[in-house]
C-alpha cells in the first residue's frame, strides 16, 4: 500500500464525521482526537518495534512481553477493586499463561524467540487473557454478592471456603472462557481474524496464514482457561476470613 | 456438663454494640428458647455460636476449648445452623438432602433420608422435585433435615417456624423434642412465639438492646415476665 493510498482513507472517518454532524451525534471531537491518536500511536509503536526487531535481544524482548503484562494487570484489576491482592493475582494469572502458551509454542518449534514472532503472539495472550480476567472478577464479585445465602447455608454444613465457593468459581471461569470458545467455534465461518487477513493482506499464502491462525487460537484458548483458572483459584479466598467466614462487602 | 459457655461476649459492627458482655452457660442435651424483641441481637448470637461471625470482645467456649481454637469447618459440623429463610440448592430434593453426604465424604444413606423425610411428613416422592416446585413450609422442613444429616450435637435453629402454619410447626416441634430426647442434641432456638417458648423450651434467654436481661427457666421466665408486665 502507498503512502496516497493509505491517506485517502481518511475518506472513511470523514464519513463517520460528516454523519456525527449531521445526526448531531456530539462525536465529532471524539472521532478527530481517536483519529489522530491512533496514527501517532501506532508511527511510535511501528518505529519502536522496527527498533526492537532490529536490535533482536532476548532480554530486551523478555522485558517488553513484562511491561505488557504490567499493563494488562493494571486495566484487568480495575475491574476486580474489592478483590484482595488483585494486582498481584492478575500479574501472576496473565504471566503464567503468556509462561506457558508461549513456551509451548516455541518448545514446538511453532515460532522462534524472536521479537517479531514474540511480541505480537504474546500482544494477542496478554490482550485476551487482560479481557477474561475483567469478565471473570466482575462475574465473582457479583456471584458472591447474589449468592451470599447459599455460601453461607454450605458453610454452615462444615464446608470449607473453597467447598462454598465451587460453583461460583466454576460459573466465573465458564463466563470468562466462553467468548473465547464462540469465537473459536466461528473462525472461518463468521469472520476471519486479524491475524490471517493481515498475513494475507501481507501476501502470505492463505494456507500459511490459516495454519498460524489455528495455532493463535488454540493458544488463545489455552492462555484464557489458565489464567481464568489461577485468577478464580486465586480471588475466591479474598471473600472469606482466615475463620472460613463470608466477608460481606 | 457445660456445653458451650460465653464469658463477657460482645459485638461491634460499625461502632453499634450489637451485644455486649454476654457471659452464660448452656448445659448439654437442653433445649434453650431465645426470645426478645426484633433487632436485639439474637441472630447474631447464633451467628456467633456457629462461628460465622467472631466476637471482637469476650470468648465463646465450646466444650470448654475457646471456638476460635477449633477448625471452623470441623466446629460447624458439631454445631449446625438453620437459617429463618430457607435456602435449598439448585437440583432436586435428593440432591439437597445428598450434599452433606458428598461434602463429608460419606456413603450417601437413603434409608436415613426417607426416615428423616418421614419424620417431617415429606413424601417419599418429593425427592425428584426443585425447590421451585415445593412451598416454604415444606422447604424449610428440606432445610431442616438437611442440617440434620451433618449430625450436629448442638442445633441453631433462627425462627424456622416464623413462616409456617400451625399444623407444620407443632410437626417440627414434636419434632426438635424427639430428636433432644433420643438423639440427646442441645437445641437452641429463636423465636417471637411466646406458646412456642412454652412448648418447646427448657431454658429461656431474653435478650434486650444486646444484652441478656433474664436467663433463665422457662417457668422461672414466665413468671419473671408477669412480674414485670404488673
Amino acid at each position: 500500500m502507498n503512502n496516497t493510498a493509505l491517506i485517502l482513507t481518511y475518506i472513511l472517518p470523514a464519513i463517520a464525521l460528516f454523519i456525527s454532524y449531521r445526526e448531531k451525534l456530539c462525536l465529532e471531537k471524539d472521532i478527530i482526537i481517536g483519529s489522530i491518536r491512533a496514527v501517532i500511536q501506532l508511527v511510535l509503536i511501528g518505529l519502536a518495534l522496527k527498533f526492537i526487531f532490529g536490535i533482536n535481544n532476548a532480554y530486551l524482548t523478555s522485558l517488553i512481553l513484562l511491561i505488557m503484562i504490567y499493563n494488562a494487570c493494571i486495566v484487568a484489576a480495575q475491574r476486580g477493586q474489592g478483590i484482595a491482592h488483585v494486582k498481584a493475582i492478575s500479574f501472576t494469572a496473565i504471566f503464567l499463561s503468556l509462561f506457558l502458551t508461549l513456551g509451548s509454542l516455541v518448545l514446538f518449534n511453532a515460532i522462534n524467540y524472536t521479537p517479531s514472532q514474540v511480541i505480537p503472539i504474546s500482544g494477542m495472550v496478554v490482550g485476551n487473557s487482560m479481557v477474561a480476567l475483567g469478565i471473570l472478577y466482575r462475574n465473582l464479585i457479583s456471584n458472591f454478592a447474589d449468592r451470599h445465602d447459599e455460601i453461607e447455608v454450605k458453610l454452615c454444613l462444615g464446608a470449607s471456603p473453597h467447598q462454598a465457593a465451587q460453583s461460583l468459581i466454576r460459573n466465573s471461569i465458564k463466563t470468562a472462557m466462553v467468548p473465547t470458545i464462540d469465537s473459536m467455534k466461528t473462525l472461518g465461518i463468521v469472520q476471519l481474524p486479524g491475524m490471517m487477513t493481515g498475513l494475507i493482506l501481507a501476501g502470505v499464502a492463505p494456507e500459511t496464514a490459516i495454519k498460524y491462525q489455528i495455532m493463535v487460537a488454540f493458544m488463545l484458548t489455552g492462555a484464557i482457561t489458565i489464567s481464568s483458572f489461577t485468577a478464580s483459584y486465586w480471588a475466591y479466598r479474598g471473600f472469606f476470613t482466615n475463620k472460613a467466614q463470608l466477608i460481606s462487602k | 456438663m457445660s456445653i458451650i459457655t460465653l464469658d463477657k461476649v460482645g459485638l461491634l459492627i460499625n461502632n453499634q454494640h450489637i451485644l455486649q458482655n454476654i457471659t452464660l452457660t448452656i448445659e448439654e442435651n437442653t433445649l434453650i428458647g431465645i426470645a426478645g424483641p426484633s433487632g436485639s441481637g439474637k441472630s447474631s448470637l447464633l451467628r456467633l455460636l456457629n462461628l460465622l461471625i467472631s466476637p471482637t470482645s469476650g470468648t465463646i467456649f465450646y466444650h470448654n476449648k475457646n471456638i476460635m481454637d477449633y477448625n471452623p469447618m470441623k466446629l460447624r459440623q458439631e454445631i449446625g445452623y438453620v437459617l429463618q429463610k430457607p435456602y435449598l440448592f439448585d437440583g432436586t430434593v435428593l440432591d439437597n438432602l445428598e450434599y452433606p453426604y458428598y461434602l463429608h465424604g460419606l456413603k450417601v444413606d437413603k434409608e436415613e433420608i426417607a426416615s428423616f423425610l418421614e419424620k417431617v411428613h415429606i413424601p417419599l416422592s418429593y425427592a425428584s422435585k426443585t425447590r421451585h416446585e415445593l412451598s416454604g413450609g415444606e422447604q424449610q422442613r428440606i432445610a431442616f433435615i438437611r442440617s440434620l444429616l451433618i449430625k450436629p450435637k448442638v442445633l441453631l435453629l433462627d425462627e424456622i417456624t416464623a413462616a409456617l402454619d400451625e399444623n407444620t410447626t407443632i410437626l417440627l416441634e414434636n419434632f426438635i423434642n424427639d430428636l433432644h430426647k433420643h438423639s440427646q442434641i442441645t437445641v437452641i432456638f429463636v423465636t417471637h412465639n411466646s406458646s412456642q417458648l412454652h412448648r418447646l423450651a427448657q431454658k429461656v434467654i431474653y435478650i434486650e438492646k444486646g444484652q441478656v436481661n433474664i436467663f433463665a427457666d422457662t417457668e422461672k421466665y414466665f413468671a419473671a415476665k408477669e412480674n414485670s408486665n404488673e
